[in-house]
């Protein structure tokens, strides 16, 4: 795994490092960004369902479901105390081609994905501060 | 902080981000005046089904569904959910529903 950077550019405003991509994340104006990117739990959002959308089209691209795109709606369910993630709801429109015998295959395999699966397995997060 | 402002005729208290603050003053005119404050117009039948839905879920369990049983009881996609509501089940349809702000589930 190549190493990710984070740097700050101004305000709430950072930059994200990684291979040779660069994207931005801030907070929303409501909490005292300037909305200039996903905030950093948006972004655990989006890696949900960019591994889901990718796995998913894999699968069907590999079976020969063409009627269609695979495409993903999602969202947070936050809650408090601390805040945080309590949940991640998701919605994966399939192919029309999909058959119902592996549309239920990808519903069970959808939780072995990796992203998914890392959450479900709780992962371990080792901080240091320097 | 609180503030009181007119919503369907009446005088309400409202949270600071818009949320009314006694369920018991929810009715029909305010619901419809809270929607305009989340930028719905109009309150179609389908709105309704999902804001009677949150509503009768909250009078008996005194909290919000979660989204997925919300979408599954209303048989709405998630996706159809925020074409109601653009700010969403939390945000949107709570607050026309007259649930206080929710602190989590939708």
């Amino acid at each position: 795994m190549d190493l990710i950077t984070v740097t700050r550019e101004e305000g709430l405003r950072f930059s994200i490092r990684l291979r040779d991509h660069v994207i931005t994340t801030d907070m929303s104006v409501d909490e005292g960004g300037k909305d200039g990117g996903p905030s950093p739990v948006e972004f655990l959002g989006v890696a949900s369902g960019a591994c889901l959308a990718t796995m998913v089209q894999a699968y069907c691209d590999t079976r020969g479901y063409s009627d269609g795109d695979v495409s993903v709606s999602l969202t947070l369910e936050l809650v408090e105390n601390p805040n945080r993630v309590g949940g991640i709801v998701l919605d994966v429109d399939l192919p029309k081609d999909v058959p119902e015998g592996d549309r239920e295959k990808l519903r069970k395999m959808a939780l072995r994905m990796p992203v998914p699966a890392t959450l479900k397995s709780k992962p371990r997060v080792d901080i240091e501060m320097y | 902080m609180s503030d009181t402002v007119e919503l369907g005729g009446k005088m309400v208290e409202i949270d600071e981000d818009g949320f009314i603050q006694d369920p018991d003053v929810w009715d029909e005119a305010v619901a419809l005046s809270l929607a305009k404050t989340e930028g719905v117009d109009e309150l179609t039948e389908t709105h309704w089904k999902l804001v009677n839905y949150l509503r009768d879920y909250y009078l008996e369990y005194n909290m919000a569904p979660m989204i997925r049983k919300l979408c599954k009881q209303t048989n709405l996609s998630l996706k159809e959910v925020y074409d109601l509501f653009p700010s969403g089940p939390a945000k949107g349809a709570c607050k026309v529903a007259g649930l206080p702000k929710p602190t989590g589930c939708v």
